[in-house]
């Protein structure tokens, strides 16, 4: 290739040809770099990185039923999966009962219908929840963590002692459902009242994990990902700030996050080398948190699920590897690979295999691990790293500008980013400018791959809706709806809602029953239109 | 009939929430001169009042789970239930191929999975319009 064409980075970063310590000598060592577990932690957030602990291979998984689901559960643990990750189906998500006529479609798809917490004790059953750390992708309020609590009180166990992540993020939730939604501005506050809640309760326990992963999926960029994440997390620490009811770093201190893994390799290693130094200064800077374990850009990451193609769905597996590669390079807490099918179909019992390979293969055969931050010090990669920085903070201060990210998403200007990258993607798909191997470069005129496919049950929702039936008929009618009641007046009149959602679940309420308060008080969002 | 006659109503008739697909092949329609009604993420039996209000020519529907079987043929029944049985119905998203055959024979006259150039979907379309000016 001639020196003089253009080339960009998938953010748009023009890519030089070739990179020399002219590019890095702003670069002060202490200053910008650091040993790793030192500040700014550009190098990895921990001194000893995978030599001291690998990543953690956690595949976020749930289908079809929660005892299905569980057997699902087991089986990841005896193939070397080391964190539980749960994701709810789509009725669960957007707060629907599981006998909602509403829903019936789809019920057990895309995630584990958890409407009561017979659902939540059936889709743990038999694992020690005391041992294990649990990720749970739960909606707005923590309804379903407010459910697996419980459990662990009817177990015995100590709150406290309990260790796991709920989603709890306002970005990722402004994605996935498009029915039955609270104004952001009211997801904030659920938010913050969990966390809060958790400070005292649930000390162990990460209150949320602010999400990237379904925006970068909507076709944003490295730097729009990056500026997103962050400015939600500064809101977050702006509302916990105002209310002034917990100490900010007892908060911070348990943040973690949790981004994509997209194509262009060298880019999404640098994107979490300039997050962790971004974070740091957020916290230290603007916050004056002087705490070290605050200023950890603790990070779980996925392999982008939108650059899978249907077409030649085995490429799907070289994707991933690399994708993989560049968050164990990037140093990543903790790593999901995709499966290669899903661009097909929920992914088959082989590629949920397959998913736990690559990792493990990355991890013990290429020896990612051997070295801290292979890939400091290299021109190109320190150099990408300060432009990402750059580039996403002139992005976070935009959305500042505009009042932050709940207002972002309130005025539509979120969803006008979303609709701009994803048309632009598509222009750039259908003018090849954005090769995509097997689909707008060498497309074969017929698949060469035949691949096993996932078939849902359909009697899934038939048993769900029994279940659930037979679980609203044993509850006492009296305790509920006076728990209901509370929750309602608790919600307001501005006190920390969480209290009450947790002494409704006790009274067996569901999903739907505590979402139908939220929605009572809040009204429904109907998130805005671009098109 | 030309393209400017085309009433498209757009929907995701579940309640999942991979509305890319939906979002491109909207704005397709839209810039090959198209009426679309974007409808977002409505029921079976909102996207037959929809359509029956609006009286468009083609349904086009997005389905990005496995549960593309249920949902279409209940927005089909309700269709029909609304008068509109003789709409244009087109499905998108992650389809089996082995279901394409029972699809058709609901009653979907074209299936296009995740993929498939936006100009293919548009020349679907187009190259159909003659027989839309016949149920218009």
């Amino acid at each position: 290739m001639a020196s003089e064409d253009k080339v960009f980075s998938l953010s748009g970063i023009p890519i030089k040809d070739l990179y020399t310590p002219d590019d890095v000598k702003t670069i002060d060592y202490d200053r910008d770099l650091g040993l790793p577990g030192h500040p700014p932690y550009t190098r990895g957030v921990y001194a000893t990185m995978y030599r001291g602990q690998l990543w953690t291979i956690r595949r976020l998984s749930g289908f079809n039923t929660p005892e299905e689901t569980n057997k699902l559960y087991r089986e990841e643990y005896e193939l070397g999966q080391t964190g539980l990750s749960v994701a709810p189906d789509i009725s669960t998500v957007v707060g629907m009962d599981a006998d909602d006529p509403r829903v019936s479609a789809d019920i057990g798809h895309a995630g584990v219908p958890m409407s009561s917490i017979e659902d939540v004790e059936a889709t743990f059953n038999g694992i020690p929840i005391e041992n294990v750390s649990t990720y749970l992708a739960d909606r707005c309020g923590a309804v379903t963590t407010a459910m697996y609590f419980v459990m662990a009180e009817r177990r015995g166990l100590d709150l406290k002692g309990l260790r796991g992540t709920t989603a709890n993020d306002m970005l990722s939730f402004s994605v996935p459902s498009l029915v039955n939604q609270t104004p952001p501005q009211a997801y904030l506050r659920y938010a913050v009242d969990f966390i809060e809640w958790c400070c005292e309760h649930a000390p162990r326990w990460n209150p949320v994990s602010f999400d990237s992963y379904n925006s970068r999926d909507c076709g944003l960029d490295a730097v729009q990902e990056l500026g997103m994440l962050l400015a939600t997390a500064i809101q977050y620490m702006e509302e916990a700030k105002r209310r002034g009811r917990v100490p900010l770093d007892k908060f911070v201190r348990r943040v973690s996050f949790d981004t994509g893994l997209h194509n262009d390799f060298f880019e999404e290693i640098a994107k979490l080398r300039a997050a962790r130094r971004m974070w740091y200064k957020i916290v230290r800077d603007r916050y004056g948190i002087t705490d070290p374990k605050c200023a950890l850009f603790r990070v779980h990451c996925q392999s982008s699920g939108s650059t899978h193609t249907t077409q030649e769905p085995l490429n799907n597996l070289i994707r991933i590897a690399y994708q993989v590669m560049a968050g164990a390079l990037g140093g990543a807490q903790s790593i999901h690979a995709n499966g290669y099918d899903e661009g097909i179909c929920l992914p088959t019992e082989q590629s949920m295999l397959l998913s736990i390979r690559t990792e493990q293969i990355a991890a013990l055969e290429a020896n990612i691990g051997n070295t801290i931050d292979p890939l400091g010090g290299s021109y190109y990669v320190e150099s990408l790293t300060n432009e990402l920085e750059e580039r996403s903070w002139q992005y976070v201060k935009k959305i500042e500008d505009m009042g932050g990210m709940a207002e972002a998403m309130s005025s539509g200007w979120l969803y006008k980013e979303y609709r701009d990258a994803m048309i632009e993607h598509e222009r750039k798909v259908a003018t090849g400018e954005l090769p995509i191997v097997g689909v707008n470069r060498f497309r074969l005129e017929k698949e060469p791959y035949e691949v096993p496919i996932f078939r849902w049950d359909p009697e899934a929702p038939y048993k769900q809706i029994e279940k659930l039936k037979a679980f609203k008929q044993k509850r006492d009618k009296d305790k509920l709806t006076a728990s209901l009641e509370n929750l309602e007046a608790v919600t307001r009149r501005g006190e920390n809602v969480y209290p009450a959602v947790m002494d409704a679940i006790r009274c067996n309420a569901t999903l739907g029953e505590i979402s139908d308060v939220q929605l009572k008080v809040y009204g429904l969002w109907r998130r805005p239109l671009a098109i | 009939m030309d393209s400017k006659n085309v009433k498209i109503l757009m929907a995701k008739p579940g309640l999942e929430g991979h509305w890319r697909g939906l979002i491109a092949v909207s704005s397709a329609f839209r810039d090959a001169g198209f009426e679309v009604i974007y409808g977002g993420s409505m029921r079976p039996a909102e996207i037959a009042t929809t359509a029956a209000q609006e009286d468009v020519d083609i349904v086009g529907l997005s389905i990005l789970c496995s549960n593309y079987m249920p949902l279409t043929s209940q927005t089909i029944e309700q269709l029909k239930a609304h008068g509109k049985g003789d709409v244009m119905v087109l499905l998108g998203g992650i389809i089996y191929p082995d279901d394409f055959t029972e699809l058709q024979k609901m009653g979907v006259s074209g299936i296009f999975i995740p993929g498939t150039p936006l100009e293919d979907i548009v020349k679907f379309v187009n190259d159909r319009i003659p027989e839309l000016k016949k149920v218009a």
